[in-house]
């Protein structure tokens, strides 16, 4: 939906009263943070001649939370993005979940696919992510992996064991590669997902874990491939200290042929919270994805990237923060660019404290 | 004897006597719902309720987390020793949790200790915390490691 502006705004803060009618029947008590947040941001990129510069409204993003019973709650999540026509709508999160207890939870909905750390932590809230953007590998809109799935899952705390499991299926990635439709799957390639966090007790903080996403590939209304992907993570976030690393394997294997690509990528992404009143944090981070030359899916749609990220986040306030990045990016062949951004991101939470 | 010994046996007997009094009003009692089929936590037991990691009891109701708005002490305590947090970290670790859809709501806000006891009591799965010397007669108190608010060791001070 291209061009909207007073409906948009008017569907936003309809979802997010509608949301809130849904509270769940505790009575005399109100919710610290409510059931509703926005995320917004602006954007200002600095680049070399020749790359986009200037100003950019980023992400709006909606937010909110419903119980509508003991057992069954609501998850949804709808952004607004400026475009140069205008802007676009997307309902990026959409789930309908009946909880049996914490081991045992059933859902289906449009979810970001937890195959990936970061694309599960901090989905679109730029504000609550240390870095400007996402990395390369999950960012919205890019293909190296589907960041969003449309299905059911099953997933739930185990309480004697501290993990947490997904395990899914839906349909499969679209034909340009972003993600999974929401529409219907018209190639019928349904998809699965698998993943699994461990999260030790006595360490508060510290989180490893991988996933796992098997899809079938068409092309032109032909199927071309299979797909396999794998993750793994690990985390430690705890006290002044924010360090992710994540490594990703996609593998394709053309239909009728027994050999399959693989095209890995990885990142680190270290912050540290400055112990000063003042809340600084200097971040950096280091990526990879190296795309296999011989790939039937991802030649013509991806190159070989890597970039080292140096920046610095301020919280000014308890739900804004300013940050500041260098980006220095080599994609494919071509040589190594430099980007400067400085951004404003915050969390509204609506009614809350 | 002296003025000076006799005042500092009066201070010392004083300083004896205050003590357990003080300790005792510092600790913090966590009080469940009177039907909630608990008597004892563990700390980490304790540390993934009040986390939301853990978000059912045993007997399938749904844990309804009361919490003390901030600046009162026994939240403080909390803070420190269930969440490991301050308040910025316990902000932001709430909007995470709740804009991951890990939970469907966050804790409950409450004014007072009167106002924690008696929707404690009302809402069925609901936990909270309040001040040992506010503790009523009626509340369904919780050992944690065993331990009640008087024992010595008892870990939320």
């Amino acid at each position: 939906m291209r061009g909207v502006r007073h409906p948009t705004t008017w569907l936003i803060v309809g979802f997010l009263i509608a949301a809130s009618r849904l509270e769940g029947q505790t009575p005399g008590a109100e919710t610290e943070f409510l059931r509703g947040f926005i995320f917004a941001d602006v954007l200002y990129k600095s680049a070399e001649e020749g790359m986009t510069e200037g100003f950019f409204i980023g992400q709006t993003v909606a937010h909110a939370n419903a119980t509508l019973s003991e057992n069954l709650v609501f998850f949804g999540e709808v952004s607004v993005t400026a475009r140069s026509s205008g802007f676009t709508l997307a309902v990026e999160r959409l789930i309908l979940r009946y909880e049996f207890n914490d081991p045992l939870k059933v859902s289906a909905g449009r979810y970001h696919t937890p195959i990936s750390f970061w694309n599960t932590e901090f989905h679109h809230g730029l504000w609550l992510q240390g870095s400007v953007s996402r990395p390369e590998a999950v960012k919205f809109g890019g293909s190296y992996l589907p960041v969003h799935f449309v299905g059911a899952m099953l997933e739930g705390n185990l309480t004697d064991v501290p993990l947490h499991y997904s395990a899914g299926f839906g349909n499969g990635r679209t034909e340009n590669l972003v993600g999974a439709g929401s529409a219907g799957d018209p190639l019928g390639s349904t998809a699965f997902v698998l993943a699994a966090s461990l999260r030790p007790r006595g360490l508060f903080g510290f989180r490893v874990g991988g996933g796992a996403y098997f899809d079938r590939i068409s092309e032109g209304g032909v199927e071309v491939a299979d797909e396999r992907i794998l993750s793994g993570h690990l985390v430690w976030d705890r006290n002044n200290v924010e360090a992710i690393a994540e490594v990703f394997h996609v593998s394709h294997r053309e239909l009728g042929l027994d050999e399959a690509t693989g095209s890995p990528s990885w990142y680190v992404h270290v912050g540290y919270r400055l112990p000063t009143s003042v809340r600084l944090t200097p971040y950096a981070r280091y990526e990879e994805i190296s795309i296999d030359e011989q790939d039937v899916v991802f030649e013509d749609v991806l190159a070989d990237y890597e970039a080292a990220i140096v920046g610095i986040r301020y919280d000014f306030e308890s739900y804004a923060a300013l940050k500041a990045e260098y980006r220095g990016e080599k994609v494919g062949d071509v040589g190594r660019t430099d980007s400067w951004f400085a951004q404003a991101s915050f969390a509204i939470p609506v009614g809350g404290s | 004897m002296s003025r000076l010994t006799l005042l500092t046996l009066v201070f010392g007997l004083a300083t004896l006597l205050a003590s357990p009094v003080r300790a005792q009003e510092a600790a913090v009692a966590i009080v469940v719902h009177p039907e909630t089929d608990v008597d004892d936590l563990t700390m980490q037991e304790l540390r993934s309720i009040f986390r939301g990691d853990r978000q059912f009891w045993g007997d399938g109701r749904r844990v309804t987390l009361l919490v003390r708005a901030p600046e009162a002490d026994e939240r403080q305590t909390i803070l420190e020793r269930v969440y490991e947090m301050n308040e910025d970290q316990f902000r932001e670790f709430w909007i995470g949790k709740m804009f991951r859809a890990e939970v469907a709501a966050g804790p409950k806000l409450v004014y007072s200790s009167d106002m924690a006891r008696e929707l404690v009591t009302v809402i069925p799965g609901a936990i909270t915390f309040v001040p040992v010397s506010e503790v009523s007669s009626d509340s369904r108190v919780v050992r944690i490691d065993g331990l009640l608010p008087s024992d010595p060791g008892y870990p939320l001070r």
